[in-house]
């Protein structure tokens, strides 16, 4: 049954730039999991299941042999995609405790770009030729993540007369929410408006502080029923309902005109809101995955908080920062500001705003929302609360 | 001519689906026979009907610029040389519903703009084997 299961224990590994881990992706992946079990007052010989996405290298096998996982009975991932798929991970598990087939399910996702490269990188390939759907796109230069969530931001922006201010608007929330965060790798590092504009450009309209950066680290959540976490050590976090959409696949698909600008979010709106019975209105604290800042403008408004043409003033003046934000937003600094862990560090700080621990807390926050990936289809979010 | 981003830089593999719009010097697509929709990009059932069976659409290769961004910074060290380029998805005037990806011919990056008219113009290029492609690319022909 939807809505029974609930987060109850969170942990992440040290965040670290690209490449200065002193540990391998895997050994990330167990530090997180490790911590987000004990978080729970649980042991690892209790978890049964593991789901993470866009994973082929930390296999739920190899974690329970190194882990000590107990009677491991159930593994999944999402189909697509990368980042946002880390909410339909989560109602993946959500789905599997409520339906009995596992007890205590681990959702994580661990990431070492500097042991494995970027995702951009490696879909580049080397001179030749390229094979299959790709082609369309990578002979003309088109081949990474930025310069496609550019493409669709490029006329959205056109289309609803909204200029660079508010993808700056975004940027500098992420980093003012990061100084109060000493997990943040932005921590100590703030951003200002002036510095933002004279950033080179990665692929206009994205300049250099629009692009998240890559990072090494992990982050895990462990999620049981909602009996079985009234027993355990923390405070449980529901999960009030989660959302997975229909989206174009991978590749030119993304920019044909029935989808053309947005970030395929519309769907996840409606399933989302009617399975919580709640209202954007009713959110008291959101973290959006930010790849790019652009695509969270097109997701504020597919999920319901504004009008497209609105989205300059939804984001102005400060909007975003801090605890008393009008709009409380990527509390722990996101994917710019805190650590790129493919999103999931999204995760543990929307379960910490309804515990009330996060570093930036918006006092009493109940309705805690995550927007998984916006850009990629298919879009996930999922909705949190007490 | 050459291509916008070099005449070393990455050429498709061919195969039924996308051979007429690389090497026949028209835009081509896939229309499905039985029921005329155009996929883009082209798959191997019809999204309209179900159908298996395809026949190929041309296009007169006129268009309009739908969305357009200038790449600086360049993803793949081949590409060095090539910043800043634009790309473009073009919608075409006598073919509805398609976007395709492609770069500006003659035009500077930074000048390239949503609504501007264009036009096909092919590139010449060979593939390994010898066999001949003409790459479709885009010229701007007016003002927004
Ligand atoms: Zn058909």
């Amino acid at each position: 049954m939807q809505g029974s299961a609930a987060v109850v224990g969170v942990g992440e590994s040290e965040y670290y730039v690209r490449g200065r881990s002193p540990d391998s992706e895997f050994q990330l992946a167990c530090t997180a999991i490790e911590r987000a079990v004990a978080d729970a007052g649980l042991r690892t010989s209790d978890i049964d299941g593991v789901v993470s996405y866009m994973d082929s290298r930390n296999d739920p096998m190899r974690l329970a042999r190194a882990l000590g996982l107990g009677d491991l009975r159930y593994t999944a991932q999402p189909f697509g995609g990368g980042g946002n798929n880390a909410a339909a991970a989560i109602q993946l598990a959500d789905a599997a405790v409520s339906a009995g087939y596992a007890k205590h399910v681990v959702v994580f996702r661990a990431l070492a770009q500097g042991q494995f490269g970027r995702f951009g990188q490696a879909r580049a390939g080397g001179a030749g030729q390229v094979p299959g759907a790709f082609a369309w796109s990578a002979v003309y230069g088109l081949l990474s993540p930025a310069q496609e969530c550019a493409l669709h931001t490029a006329r959205f922006l056109h289309d609803h007369g909204l200029d660079q201010e508010a993808l700056c608007d975004v940027a500098l929330a992420c980093y003012a929410n990061a100084q109060r965060n000493p997990r943040a790798l932005r921590h100590g590092q703030p951003l200002t408006r002036e510095t933002y504009h004279a950033s080179r450009w990665i692929v206009e309209p994205f300049h250099l502080y629009d692009c998240c950066p890559e990072n090494d680290g992990a982050a895990a959540v462990v999620i049981t029923s909602g009996e079985r976490a009234r027993d355990l050590a923390r405070r449980p976090v529901g999960i009030l309902a989660a959302a997975q959409g229909k989206g174009p696949p991978f590749g030119s698909a993304a920019f044909q005109p029935d989808s053309f600008p947005g970030v395929f979010y519309k769907s996840v709106a409606r399933d989302l809101w009617e399975r919580a019975g709640v209202a954007p209105g009713d959110v008291d604290v959101a973290q959006f995955y930010e790849n790019f800042t652009g695509p969270v403008l097109m997701a504020i408004a597919e999920l319901g908080f504004c009008e497209p043409g609105e989205l300059g003033d939804f984001v102005a003046d400060g909007a975003l920062e801090g605890p008393d934000a009008r709009f409380p937003f990527n509390t722990s600094g996101g994917n710019l500001g805190e650590a790129y862990i493919h999103g999931f560090e999204l995760m543990n700080e929307a379960v910490r705003q309804v515990r009330g621990e996060s570093t930036c807390q918006v006092e009493g926050a109940e309705l805690s929302l995550v927007v998984a990936g916006p850009g990629y289809a298919p879009g996930s979010a999922v909705v949190f609360a007490p | 001519m050459s291509r916008v981003l070099g005449d070393d830089w990455l050429l498709p593999v061919l195969d039924e689906g996308n051979r007429e719009f690389f090497t026949s010097g028209r835009i081509v697509l896939q229309a499905c026979a039985s029921c005329g929709v155009v996929a883009h990009p082209p798959d191997e059932v019809c999204g309209g009907c179900r159908g298996r069976a395809f026949e190929p659409r041309e296009s007169a290769g006129r268009g309009r610029v739908e969305s357009v961004v200038v790449v600086h910074h360049p993803v793949h060290p081949a590409l060095a040389g090539a910043v800043p380029y634009a790309i473009v998805l073009v919608s075409l005037d006598d073919v509805p519903g398609v976007h395709l990806v492609g770069n500006v011919r003659g035009t500077a990056p930074d000048e390239v703009e949503i609504g501007q008219a264009v036009r096909a113009v092919f590139s010449k290029a060979a593939l390994p084997d010898g066999e001949r492609l003409r790459v479709p690319e885009w010229e701007i022909v007016a003002a927004v």
